[in-house]
């Protein structure tokens, strides 16, 4: 894997795809599983879509790792929270002053499907997408080359913040930050190190912006590219159908909530 | 012909008092290799931001006097323009890797797609701008697997190949280890070989005065000397005040108040150092060969010590 993004490089039908498929896919499957009724229907997309179609795309072992990685942190905080703080109801056991409530588990369990189904289809498309292919793809159906930019960056940002993270981290345990040992010293230890990647992030900003604006990115001539993307008519009207589906479903549901 | 006209530039970033530029004027021939020198804050860099358009396109604050090359002036221009009269490159390559590209090859092509080349020259351009850089090995592997001088050989190519009149290079090997300071400057010496006017900053005088053509020396927002680099480098009045001084130069200005430096000139590079301690030698070995006393041959002067 490429140190500086998520892409995976694969022979596989998914990586194929049309960047903008792959996207109205993710962006279905987001609406459809925030939006429609039903407490499980993101566990289910997540089994009997994203699953199988993360297998299509050759990736899935690396693929489980990387969202169980990123959410579980999440995952975890939303569980402990929900379940013990919930308000009224049955509790399930008590404890002293620790009554986890069952409605609040449940509750728990729904945003943590949510949180996967999220996670998943966000990781699902920038681990099979080429920032480069996307970037091309946005600015052909008209979206402004700044924001195709911040968008393509953006994917790759994850694992940049990262790898500076540890760098800082590394920085700041030489020079005797504790970062081991209980919650307390732990999160006293996250100041020193959120700080300054905060900062170099911002100067990195400007250095970046000379370094685009010196090759022409403000450039007001039209915009050509290196880069072929394949693209068939059959995943023209897939895309298409994608599109409508996921307006209907934001459509259904809010006058659903209207007329409630 | 001077393609490059700096008349009486002043300038003042914003939200400060003093100025970091102050009358700065400067001509700078076509195919001329100029090197600037000078302490930290002495203006290098924005120097370089001003020849370069991001003063005052980019950067705000208060610009007077102006700045032309081949004719144009900068602020009459955009700053999208202007890059295709002078490109620039600076010290952290990582920082000018536009980071929305996969390959070496498509991030030469950045630059390409921004100003509109078809795509079969586009294509020309970047094989043109791999080879003369030396890096069409690395054309498909992702820019952030490189080391450091490779990363600034792809920020150079990817400014060559948007073919500026002028190149503006502000300290490319200052985070460079002595291979890659090796190759960014083989790069440079390069372009400034095929007639290309390169206008350098930079700390290693060393390298200076192999290669460049003229020296400027920075202070204070301020022009203190412009001459050639034998004459700049070795000047007393760059002595403590910050710049980087050659240490074959100030070896041989103690052995000079010693009496033991026979040139007019000081040296600035190892080959001039050896060459004058030799002379040094020889003169020497005469002295004594005439009083008769002569001391065991030494050839000390082949070895640089």
């Amino acid at each position: 894997m490429n140190a500086f993004s998520m892409y995976v490089a694969r022979e596989s039908g998914l990586h194929r795809l049309h960047p903008l498929t792959k996207g109205s896919l993710s962006l279905l499957l987001l609406v459809t599983g925030l939006l429609l009724p039903g407490n499980w229907t993101s566990y289910f997309l997540v089994l009997f879509v994203i699953l199988p179609v993360a297998y299509w795309g050759k990736i899935l072992r690396n693929f489980i790792g990387i969202v169980w990685g990123i959410s579980l942190p999440f995952i975890l905080s939303v569980v402990i929270i929900q379940s013990l703080f919930w308000g009224k109801g049955t509790p399930i056991f008590e404890f002293w002053i620790i009554a986890p409530k069952q409605e609040g588990a449940i509750f728990a369990l729904v945003s943590v499907g949510r949180i996967i189904l999220v996670m998943a289809g966000f990781i699902l498309f920038a681990m099979t997408t080429r920032p480069d292919t996307l970037m091309i793809s946005l600015k052909q159906v008209g979206v402004p080359s700044s924001l195709a930019y911040i968008i393509v960056t953006t994917l790759q940002i994850i694992p940049r913040f990262q790898s500076k993270a540890f760098t800082i981290l590394d920085a700041q345990r030489s020079r005797g930050l504790e970062t081991e040992g209980n919650i307390l010293t732990r999160a006293r230890a996250l100041v020193p190190i959120i700080l300054p990647l905060v900062l170099s992030s911002l100067v990195e900003v400007e250095e970046r912006a000379i370094a685009i604006e010196a090759r022409g990115f403000n450039s007001k001539k039209e915009e050509t590219s290196l880069i072929e993307i394949p693209d068939t008519n059959g995943q023209i009207i897939l895309r298409r159908v994608f599109i409508v589906i996921t307006i209907l479903t934001i459509i259904a549901r809010v006058t659903w909530q209207l007329l409630k | 012909m001077a393609i490059v006209e700096v008349i009486n530039v002043t300038y003042k970033y914003p939200f400060t008092d003093s100025p970091a530029l102050q009358n700065i004027n400067l001509q700078v021939d076509e195919g001329e290799f100029v090197a600037i020198i000078g302490p930290n804050g002495a203006g290098k860099s924005t120097l370089c931001y001003t020849l370069a358009g991001f003063v005052p396109h980019f950067f705000k604050g208060e610009l007077t006097g102006t700045v032309e090359v081949a004719g144009n002036e900068s602020s009459q221009s955009t700053l999208h323009e202007w890059v295709l009269n002078v490109g620039l490159a600076f010290q952290n390559p990582f920082n000018q890797i536009s980071g929305a590209k996969y390959t070496v090859f498509e991030e030469l092509a950045f630059g390409l797609e921004n100003i509109g080349v078809p795509r079969d020259e586009m294509r020309a351009r970047v094989e043109g701008a791999l080879e003369l850089t030396g890096i069409s090995d690395l054309a498909d592997r992702s820019p952030y697997s490189l080391s450091g001088g490779q990363q600034q050989r792809v920020a150079l190519a990817s400014i060559l190949v948007m073919q500026p009149k002028v190149l503006v290079l502000d300290e490319p090997t200052s985070q460079m280890d002595p291979i890659g300071t090796r190759e960014v400057f083989g790069v440079i010496r390069k372009m400034a070989g095929q007639g290309m006017t390169v206008i350098l900053v930079e700390h290693k005088v060393e390298w200076i005065a192999q290669f460049a053509d003229r020296v400027i020396a920075l202070k204070d927002g301020q022009i203190l000397l412009d001459g050639s680099p034998p004459e700049v480098l070795t000047s007393p009045i760059l002595e403590g005040s910050g710049f980087g001084i050659s240490r074959y130069t100030s070896v041989a200005r103690r052995a000079q108040e010693l009496g033991l430096w026979k040139k007019d000139r000081l040296p600035v590079t190892l080959d001039e150092a050896v060459e004058g301690f030799s002379l040094a030698l020889t003169l020497r070995h005469s002295l004594w060969s005439q009083r008769g006393a002569l001391p065991s041959p030494t050839g000390g002067g082949e070895q640089p010590s």
